[in-house]
């Protein structure tokens, strides 16, 4: 959560500065890798160096495969992350409203959310055979039950007052819930979206090392098998690269005007 | 109000940009503009085949008929296109021949009768090849025998591997107990690098991988697989059984193809390192060692099953109750589709793609 308590001036020069040193940072890792796969310590095989990922990385986007599995990764993502919030936001709202169906759905609803994803491989082969269709049955099954976890505790947690000023108002059903449950748990929501993208990235790539036929999961596994090490460092930088660069766009979700109250306090 | 509304117009922007996001990734996912995905390519005199039939395998050198299968029906003469599909692991595999998504690929021998016993109806129809695993040590390590073993970690690719039940053959045959190994179950990939760890002490498993131990000068062979198990057999080509039914003489194309594969590319045998190379996406050093160094390392000949062979491996499953149930060899095998005559497979070696460098 970004915690905005310094006056503006001082903090334009210290992002900055942070940026600058987040630089450094990277650049350092960069030449410590470097630094070992040219001191030789570990033999090449289990130590790939910074040229021969390059070259992978070179033969990999000009033969055309990383863009498509960078294409398949993203696709998967993005159809069973907005299945799971599209259907975990409502559930997690109406669930939040109502003390007796929380009681009673909650306890299952925590049961499935620490089963690992990874837990259902095998039934998503065999329900949903081999391809996209698995996949995203897996982000789902990583999503849903957090988001909607996470927005009945946001609802459960507004203050009683906001719905007592909604009485006076004569706010009732919908209403009520566009006007103030729906502004009010935003910012967690938020949040909440942010946190389950991050698992449904890491899931991806897990999902897809088996029953898939493309995906940077499929990628690296694909690389192990070919003994290319060198090639799943390449997949693991554009997977790692690709998660930060997303996870910066939900983090602009943040400074909208709606819920930028949420995170000022 | 004045909240509410600028809410309604950030949710809007936020709708129409998720909308926005996944029609793109949807149009470059499927591509619906470009016709119809990978049109295939016939190079062949009948510069046509009507119809087309997916084969799994897995980047092994056990499965190198069918990539050169594949490419043999693109550049020759057949009624058939064989498209051959990579997979990386068996358990996906098994569960894309359930499915009924491929109809026919290559599996380690064990586990074709393990789905049979679970009432999959799969027939073996060919053989991978002969011979093509080695137990690797450590190189420098000072064991000699499978004596020297014992109480140490060794790698199989999976239980129901036939390289699992051989070495608990071979420990029968020292009079060594079941206990006296510890097996460690490892995909074959991380084999070489585990030895090299330390973390395993010696591996059985299907080339290239025993051959990438030796290359990286990590690893050296203690027994070839025809030391243990004379013609050893690790992988078959596995049909389900609705297909043998319902289009047979197609089937009857892929083992043609199939064994006349295998007839090219145990005389041809740098050509056909140079022709998988980019199916497996492996080095093709790598596989030309392990093809070329000992022509007698793996053999492409011989490969109808036979009785005899099967009921050996299964014999072995049973007693090691890895197998419950019999399954008669009839019900196992079916030899009907192997041609009387196995020629090599016409496969112009000049159209062989040169690799890019």
């Amino acid at each position: 959560m970004t915690r905005q308590s310094s006056p503006p001036s001082t903090q334009k020069v210290s992002s900055r500065l942070g940026r600058f040193s987040s630089i450094l940072v990277l650049l350092g890792l960069i030449l410590l890798w470097y630094g070992i796969s040219a001191l030789n310590l570990f033999p090449a095989y289990a130590f790939p160096s910074p040229a021969s990922v390059l070259v992978s990385f070179q033969e990999e986007l000009t033969a055309g495969r990383l863009l498509n599995d960078i294409v398949a990764s993203l696709w998967r993502v993005a159809i069973g992350f907005v299945l799971a919030v599209g259907l975990g936001v409502p559930i997690g709202l109406w669930l939040g409203q109502h003390l007796q169906a929380r009681q009673a759905l909650v306890p299952m609803l925590n049961f499935f959310r620490f089963l690992s994803p990874l837990a259902w491989i095998p039934f998503a082969i065999l329900w949903f055979h081999i391809g996209d269709k698995p996949a995203i049955f897996l982000i789902f099954m990583a999503t849903f039950f957090p988001m909607t976890l996470a927005t009945m505790v946001a609802v459960a947690s507004i203050p009683s007052i906001y719905f007592r000023v909604a009485k006076d108002y004569n706010y009732s059903g919908i209403e009520l819930l566009t006007q103030v449950t729906f502004p009010a748990v935003l910012p967690q929501v938020i949040t909440a979206l942010r946190m389950s993208y991050g698992i449904a990235w890491v899931v991806i790539v897990a999902a897809e090392m088996v029953g898939c036929q493309d995906g940077l999961g499929y990628g690296i596994w694909e690389a192990r098998n070919g003994l290319r090490l060198d090639s799943a460092v390449c997949y693991m930088i554009v997977i790692g690269s690709l998660g930060m660069g997303i996870d910066r766009l939900f983090a602009e979700l943040t400074k909208l005007p709606a819920v930028r109250w949420g995170y000022e306090r | 109000m004045y909240l509410a509304g600028m809410m309604k117009r950030a949710g809007i922007k936020i709708v129409i940009g998720v909308v926005a996001v996944i029609t793109v990734l949807g149009i470059l996912r499927y591509r619906p503009f470009t016709g119809s995905g990978a049109a295939v390519v016939h190079k062949g005199s009948n510069k046509h085949a009507d119809r087309e039939l997916t084969v799994g395998f897995l980047p092994v050198t056990c499965h190198l008929t069918c990539p050169v299968t594949d490419f043999a029906s693109k550049t020759t003469a057949t009624n058939t296109n064989f498209n051959s599909r990579v997979f990386t692991d068996f358990p996906t595999v098994v569960s894309a021949l359930e499915a009924k998504q491929v109809q026919a690929t290559f599996m380690i021998v064990p586990l074709a009768m393990k789905l049979r016993e679970q009432g999959v109806p799969v027939k073996i129809c060919y053989l991978g090849h002969r011979d093509g695993s080695e137990v690797v040590v450590g190189k420098n390590s000072k064991i000699r025998s499978l004596v020297d073993l014992k109480g140490k970690k060794v790698a199989v690719p999976s239980l129901f591997s036939n390289q699992n039940f051989v070495l608990h053959k071979l420990m029968v045959d020292y009079q060594m107990k079941p206990t006296d190994i510890n097996f460690v179950v490892l995909p074959p990939p991380d084999m070489p690098t585990s030895l090299a760890a330390g973390a395993i002490d010696a591996y059985f498993v299907g080339e290239p991988f025993c051959a990438k131990a030796e290359l990286d000068g990590i690893g050296r062979v203690l027994y070839y697989a025809r030391d243990i198990w004379p013609s050893f057999i690790s992988c078959a080509l596995v049909v389900h059984e609705d297909l043998i039914k319902s289009q047979p003489d197609m089937v009857q194309d892929l083992v043609r193809g199939i064994a006349q594969s295998g007839a090219w590319a145990e005389t041809h045998r740098a050509e056909a390192a140079k022709l998988v190379a980019p199916y497996y996406r492996q080095d093709e050093k790598v596989l030309k060692y392990v093809l070329t160094a000992d022509p007698k390392r793996v053999s492409y000949v011989n490969l109808t099953p036979t009785d005899k062979d099967l009921a050996r491996i299964e014999d072995m499953g049973l007693s090691m109750g890895l197998l419950t149930k019999r399954t008669p060899m009839d019900e196992l095998i079916d030899r009907k589709f192997v041609p009387d005559v196995i020629r090599e497979a016409p496969i112009d070696v000049a159209q062989i793609p040169s690799p890019k460098k």
